[in-house]
């Protein structure tokens, strides 16, 4: 179907040359970071662009239509929970300063809950499998979102004045406590979460025959609803007003009257509550809930904010957009080394753009 | 009689000296590890978990010690610690499998390896700073325990790597786990030793003031390239010779042991001990490590609930960092200095009680 070494040998060749043409340019014309102009600027996103739209021809051409847009509608799943746990990390980054590693661990803690309810509903009402999964998904969110506020009034607000790289630690003592409680909580039964459907969906793209579950297309939809719901708030009511002011200078914030407390109590809570969602949407791939569910979600949010740049809240989105496809793709090439691939892809393009793909200089008085 | 007198202060003041030298503590900390060997040798039954656990612990000191530079020294946070503690492995896992090499050499090969990649993470961490470092180095870490999992070639993939033999002056060994427990205890004296030179030489120096700030350290003529890459590579070397120790220790390596808990691990340690202290990193090392290996594996309790370990622990790092921004060194030093002043207060009131209130 596919000619596996003349890709490699284009891949590489792409790669390399976009490689050295960068260096060469970063080492005769960049040389200095921070004072790049503008022509400079476009110059390394045309290069990127031209690097990523290569990329995926390359991919198409090689794959074939039929295996590349299956490999899409595979990953929607994966997409749409890396979207809402990646947009749950940046909203914790831009109001509390930290890289939240709690976030997997808070919406773990709400799939073990829906696991529970799920259990008590079959054992108590006679609802459809869907409108269980349903009911839990929302138990899941609003446990989160509750674990979210405790954990900002009581740990976060306290440490204020904690650097970043503190917080960071704390987010991570939190992990322990959260991954300790749980099997205490929680037993150490295995729980399982069944998916919203088990139906396969026939769907004819581009004159392809191709097949979707139906649960990857509820997943979508609901991650397309929160997060429409989301932008909106954050764009136009007085919350998101908030989060963006206190995100771009706390005391300033405070000063101006955004009760700054109550604005990053939100975000927490609000990023509880998308975890949450999202581990029950991806609770059943993996078969049984375990305390490391969300785990590779987590690291592979990490590093979509940091492909997209945590100073807009579309930036990641792009970057979660983009991982899981990568992933998926590449592995009809180099099976189990597509995510060290993906990886250093990231890796290569925040090394010519530190502050990711749709990030903004701040300029700091030193 | 004057002569008796002058000697004795002399004694005394050789004490202090020796007392005081900074160097005492980490032959306290050597000797009172070989003691424990000294006890089993005698006949007195330890447990092989206390031992292990103790063995573990000194592996990981020499690899925070190593953060302890780049973090509290130069002001870089890296989360690819488990990775380069990987390779470490590996390196001498392989070498020593499917090659031969005597130790010496891989120590040799290491030691370049770690400098290589020590000056390619140092390069990326100029672009890259903050957050964004820790996150970078999370990737990187996730690149190489994905090559851990699937170079099975080399890494024999997730079955884990088996090493039970060293070869030392082209001659094989089975190694026997107290051995090198103790040659550990020496190798972890002299990086102790090692390391507070570096902390309190100019180069430790040049790196504090490039950590408070870059723009002033830069304006004093501080080269910022030259030291955060030798942040990172002094950060890698330690690593490296953590993994070998490791490797040479437990003779198994598997890629899980490798991921993000066990930089987070590390970062924690250093955090809850005490970035800027030699002997806050040993603390916070025996607090994260130490006591879930070494004591509470022996406690039933424990043993039942392993869920209690991870709580206890989780607890201790919010409450150290959100309390103690200094860490337990910094606790330590306070409470040393509080129960100082109140001996000499309660001296004071003594004296008055006893000659009277003349002075």
């Amino acid at each position: 179907m596919f000619n596996e070494t003349k890709f490699w040998n284009t891949f590489i060749i792409i790669i390399a040359s976009l490689v050295v043409v960068y260096a060469l340019l970063d080492i005769i014309v960049l040389r200095k970071l921070p004072k790049r102009s503008k022509n400079q600027n476009i110059l390394i996103n045309i290069l990127l662009g031209l690097g990523l739209l290569s990329i995926m021809i390359l991919l198409i051409k090689s794959l074939g239509m039929f295996l590349f847009l299956q490999t899409i509608l595979d990953k929607v799943l994966s997409i749409s929970v890396l979207a809402l746990a990646t947009t749950g990390i940046v909203l914790i980054f831009k109001t509390s300063m930290t890289t939240n590693f709690a976030q997997g661990s808070m919406a773990t803690f709400g799939a073990f809950v829906a696991a529970r309810y799920i259990i008590y509903l079959t054992s108590t009402t006679t609802l459809t499998e869907i409108q269980k999964v349903f009911l839990a998904i929302i138990a899941s969110s609003i446990v989160a979102f509750l674990l979210g506020i405790l954990i900002d009034v009581f740990i976060i607000r306290k440490a204020k004045y904690v650097t970043s790289i503190g917080k960071q630690m704390i987010t991570m003592g939190l992990v322990l406590v959260i991954s300790g409680i749980i099997p205490i909580i929680f037993g150490v039964l295995p729980l399982t979460i069944p998916r919203l459907s088990y139906e396969i969906v026939p769907l004819t793209i581009f004159g392809q025959s191709l097949t979707i579950p139906r649960h990857s297309i509820y997943a979508f939809y609901i991650t397309m609803i929160v997060l429409v719901v989301l932008f909106t708030a954050l764009r136009f009511t007085k919350w998101g007003l908030g989060v963006r002011a206190t995100a771009s200078n706390e005391t300033v914030a405070k000063m101006m009257g955004v009760n700054t407390r109550i604005i990053t109590a939100m975000s927490w809570a609000i990023a509880g509550a998308l975890g949450g969602i999202a581990s029950v949407l991806a609770a059943p791939l993996g078969g049984q809930v375990t305390t490391g569910l969300m785990v590779s979600y987590q690291v592979n949010g990490f590093m979509a904010s940091i492909l997209g740049g945590f100073s807009s809240f579309g930036g990641p989105l792009v970057g979660a957009i983009l991982i899981p496809l990568l992933q998926g793709l590449l592995s009809y090439f180099a099976f189990l080394w597509q995510n060290a691939i993906v990886y250093l892809i990231i890796l290569l393009i925040v090394l010519a753009k530190p502050l990711g793909l749709f990030g903004k200089k701040i300029a700091k008085k030193v | 009689m004057l002569y008796t007198v002058n000697r004795h202060l002399e004694r005394k003041a050789k004490l202090h000296q020796v007392m005081h030298h900074p160097y005492f503590g980490f032959f306290v900390l050597g000797f009172l590890l070989l003691l424990v060997q000294i006890i089993r040798i005698s006949g007195v039954n330890i447990p092989t978990t206390v031992l292990r656990g103790l063995g573990l612990t000194m592996i990981y000191i020499i690899i925070a010690l190593g953060f302890s530079i780049l973090l509290g020294y130069a002001g870089l946070a890296s989360l690819g610690t488990a990775g380069f503690v990987g390779i470490g492995t590996y390196l001498i896992g392989y070498l020593t499998n499917a090659k031969g090499l005597s130790v010496s050499m891989i120590l040799v090969i290491g030691f370049l390896g770690a400098i290589a990649i020590g000056t390619i993470v140092g390069f990326i961490s100029l672009r890259i700073e903050g957050l964004y470092l820790g996150i970078i180095t999370l990737g990187l870490s996730e690149i190489l325990n994905e090559v851990f999992k699937n170079a099975t070639a080399i890494t024999n993939g997730t079955n884990g790597l088996l090493m039970n033999r060293i070869v030392l002056f082209g001659q094989y060994y089975q190694f026997n786990s107290n051995t090198i427990f103790i040659a550990i205890v020496f190798i972890l004296i002299f990086v102790m030793i090692l390391t507070l030179n570096i902390m309190k030489s100019p180069t430790g120096r040049a790196m504090l003031a490039m950590r408070n700030s870059e723009s002033a350290a830069q304006a004093m003529g501080v080269s910022v390239l030259k030291y955060r890459l030798l942040a990172f590579i002094i950060a890698t070397v330690y690593a490296f010779l953590g993994g070998i120790l490791y490797m040479t220790y437990i003779g198994f390596s598997i890629p899980t042991t490798w991921n993000l808990a066990f930089s987070l691990f590390v970062l924690a340690a250093v955090i809850v001990g005490g970035s800027q202290s030699i002997l806050g990193v040993v603390l916070g090392t025996f607090m994260i490590f130490g006591l879930d290996l070494a004591v509470f594996q022996q406690i039933p309790l424990f043993q039942e609930n392993p869920a209690i370990t991870f709580i206890l622990n989780g607890v201790l790092i919010v409450v150290v960092v959100m309390f103690y921004p200094g860490g337990l060194a910094r606790l330590i030093t306070n409470l040393k200095y509080k129960i100082t002043s109140l001996s000499k207060k309660l001296m004071k009131k003594w004296k008055a009680f006893k000659y009277g209130e003349d002075d």
